[in-house]
Order: C-alpha cells, then structure tokens, then sequence
C-alpha cells in the first residue's frame, strides 16, 4: 500500500536533462527527527550532474558529443569517455539477449540512445541517492525520467511506491497500478511522438503494441525489455523467457491487456464461485 | 532450450490461473503463452504439495493442469461468494483469496488477491520461483492491477506515473507534472 498520508513528507526536484523533465522524490520518515537536508539537496544535485555528464557525451542533438563526433568518424573508442565502451558493450549484450529486437546499429552508426537513458538514471540512483537511504530519516528514494524509473526503499520502511501506468490515449490518465518497493519500471510505446519504436529486423515502425510496461529490478534491463515487448508485438511473450522482468503488462492498440509475473503470464479469469476467507 | 522454457511458461501459466473475479459459467481456458509447443494436459501432476483447498468448482480448469482455486486461510470462517448467476465483476465478497500453493520444480507458486467493496484492490504473487536463487520471496511480485479492478479512491493514491516518454512540451499538463507539484 502506498503510505503518502501524513506520516510521510517528500522533497522533490525536478530539472530538463537529455530533452525530457526529470523528477527526483526523496520521501522522507519519522518528522520527529531533525534532518539537515542540505545533504538530500547536495545528493540530488550530484545525481542531476551525472545526467547532464551522460548527455554531454551521448547527445545526438550536441555536434560535439562523443557519440557524434564518433559517428563522424573524429573520435575513437579508445579515446572517448570510457562511458562509450561501457555502453557499447551493454549494446552488444543487449542485441544478444533481445535476439535482435533491440540494436544500436540499425541505422548504420553506433546510436545506443534507447539504453543509455535508463542506464543513466538508474546509475545517479545507486551513487547518489541510494545512498542517502542510510539517513535515519529517508525512507525511499526515486528518479523518474519522462516516465521511466528507479526506486528504492530503505530496509525495513513500510513505504511502497505506488506507480500509476499511463493510459497510452489519454495522457492525465492512468490504466493500472503496481506497488513497488525496490525497482525499475519503464514504459515503451507509441506515446506523444508517434511510432517512435522501430523494429531494427526491418527498420519498420513496430505498431503492434500500443504501451509496454516492464518492472525489473534495474531500470536498464527494464527499459530494454519494455522496447523489446512492443517490438516483438502484443501476440508474443516468448522474450520473457530470457528477459529478467519481476512483471509487466502490455497494452494492444485495440485496448485489449497481457500481464504477467516473472516469466507467467497473469489472466484473471471467469470462473465458478471460490471459497472466500472472511 | 527454448521448448524446455515454452513447457515451463506452459506450465506456469495453468497454475497461475487460479482466480475468477467473475463468477459466471464460462469455461476457463487459459491464456497460454505462444508458441505454444506443448498440449497443457502434459502438465497436470505439477500441482503437488497444496495446501488447504476451498475448491467447490469444476471450472473446467482440470483440463489445463490446474486442480483447485483458491485454498483458505483465515479463521474467521468461510463463505461462498455470490451465485453463479451473477456475470458482473463485482460479485465477489471481502476477503483475502490465496491459490493453492503449487510445488514445481523451481519451486512453490502462490498468488494471492484481496477484495474489498466488491473489487479487486490488491493482487500479488506470494511465493514465486525465478530460477536465480531468489526463491521463497514473499510479497516480492506485485502484479500491475488495473483501474477496472480496484476501488477509484484507491487509484488515486499515485506516487510516479510510468508511460511512454513524456518530453518536454507534454510535461507541464502530465500526471507526473501534477504529483511533482502537489508533493514539491
């Protein structure tokens, strides 16, 4: 259950990094105690940071990124960020485990946009502001990028995130809920920037699925897998065979629902009357 | 290597399908996952090791390798909920439902969902196997509930919002935009 009465107070900051509004709720416990939060500012200032430091490097919209100044041919792997690599390789590893659904090279050059996001944000999350889950008064931390995003709660808290998943036709409304204490849920779709999906086996818009949500524990392999559901289509599941998603849903453009946990699809179904425990 | 995980989503799959939110006549048929490279009667001897069944139905269920729907635990005594005459979703009474738990190989399955109101406000797998040493993790998958299944009151309490990329011009009139401004 989410807690958000009064026992719990939250700060919350939210800036414009790599194009899209970036939200960070640190939610805070036990208003008995004094906490100086100079040390909560200072922690989410550090996790911002490290955002704009990805986009420095990352931008397709900056000429002089790395990821440009590479796809021009200037700059070496060797010689750019050592984010480079590390994102090269999880690319790599990426494109293996999706089977192809996700790649970076479809369009000829390396472009790991759709990955670096949530590997961006799940790293600030785990340097710098799971940490501060070691105040005595923090109870949960969490960063939500354009509605993809990191959570964590202290050991013990009673605090759970309660997610709403956007209705995909209506943007101020919500589909569903899920409650989560530790975790990363993203969400893929065709949403305010049309098919912005592509199927990298055909360098065709995938449109079989309107909304793919995906919870997994962190928020790279979450957003990888939301991207690889509505590519492989609303009619196969297969991929969560390899995936390591905790649950999910999709949504088919004609508003028909796929759930599941952990490799289970998850169906509500008619039938006969249950015993009830009163 | 993909057959052996098509079996066991198979599998999983009939066990999971262990709830009705309506109570109607309709055959169950489970929703199985494709490619579908095994006939669901292959499964049936995976439901070892339950634990107390309230089960009064037939529901048809058997045939796809799942044996009951719903075990009790509380001792306030037991009901039966609303007759089978009804088809709307909220025919269901209180309570907590749990399934049975069901041993498999990777270990035990045991979902669990709570009515309140007639509805579903909480749905969650209990117990659940991943394969990755993380077995016996209570309360560890929650499973998103839709809108339809829980009370409105309650799906207002929202945290963050989760949706396809919301940039910049679309933040301001954004769900996301209302919480960051009513907790900020």
């Amino acid at each position: 259950m989410s807690m958000s009465q009064s026992s719990f107070r939250r700060l919350v900051d939210v800036e414009q990094i790599m194009g899209m509004p970036i939200s960070v709720h640190v939610v805070l416990g036990d208003l008995d105690r004094d906490l100086d939060t100079t040390v909560v500012h200072r922690a989410v200032g550090r996790a911002f940071d490290h955002l704009r430091e990805v986009d420095r490097v990352f931008s397709t919209f900056r000429e002089d990124s790395d990821l440009r100044r590479m796809a021009r041919g200037e700059l070496d792997v060797a010689d750019a960020d050592p984010m480079v690599a590390e994102a090269l390789r999880e690319s790599q590893a990426a494109e293996v485990a999706t089977r192809g659904r996700f790649s970076a090279w479809w369009q000829g050059w390396f472009d790991p946009t759709g990955l670096v996001k949530g590997w961006a944000v799940e790293q600030a999350t785990a340097r710098f502001l799971q940490p501060l889950l070691a105040e005595p008064r923090v109870e949960a931390v969490g960063m939500n990028a354009g509605g993809d995003m990191q959570l964590a709660t202290a050991p013990g808290s009673a605090w759970r995130w309660r997610v709403g998943i956007a209705d995909p036709e209506v943007r101020t409304a919500t589909l569903a809920t899920i409650d989560v204490g530790d975790g990363a849920v993203a969400t893929s779709g065709t949403g305010e920037r049309g098919n912005h999906i592509v199927d990298p086996r055909t360098g065709q818009p995938a449109t079989g699925v309107r909304s793919a949500t995906v919870v997994a524990d962190r928020l790279a392999h979450a957003d990888l897998w939301a991207t690889t559901a509505v590519v492989a289509g609303f009619d196969d599941l297969g991929w969560l065979g390899d995936a390591d998603s905790t649950s999910g849903m999709l949504v088919a453009p004609d508003g028909r629902v796929r759930r599941w946990a952990g490799i289970t699809e998850v169906t509500l179904i008619d039938a006969h009357p249950f015993t009830v425990a009163g | 290597m993909s057959r052996i995980i098509y079996a066991l989503l198979t599998t999983f799959t009939a066990l999971v399908l262990l709830f009705g939110y309506r109570t109607s006549t309709e055959v169950v048929t489970p929703t199985a996952l494709e490619p579908l490279s095994l006939s669901p009667t292959g499964q049936g001897n995976s439901t070892g090791g339950t634990t107390s069944s309230g089960d009064e139905s037939d529901d048809g269920s058997g045939s796809a390798g799942t044996t009951s729907s719903a075990g009790t635990t509380s001792s306030a005594g037991t009901t039966s909920s609303g007759g089978s005459t009804s088809a709307t979703s909220s025919g269901l009474q209180d309570g907590t439902y749990q399934g049975t738990t069901a041993s498999t190989q990777w270990g035990p399955v045991q979902v669990q969902i709570t009515v309140s109101g007639g509805q579903i406000t909480d749905s969650q797998v209990l117990q659940y196997p991943t394969g990755n040493g993380r077995d016996e993790q209570i309360n560890g998958y929650a499973i998103p509930v839709l809108n339809g299944e829980v009370l409105a009151a309650q799906s207002a309490q929202i945290d963050m919002v989760s949706g396809a990329t919301v940039t910049s011009g679309g933040y301001l009139d954004s769900l996301q935009s209302a919480l960051d401004q009513a907790h900020g």
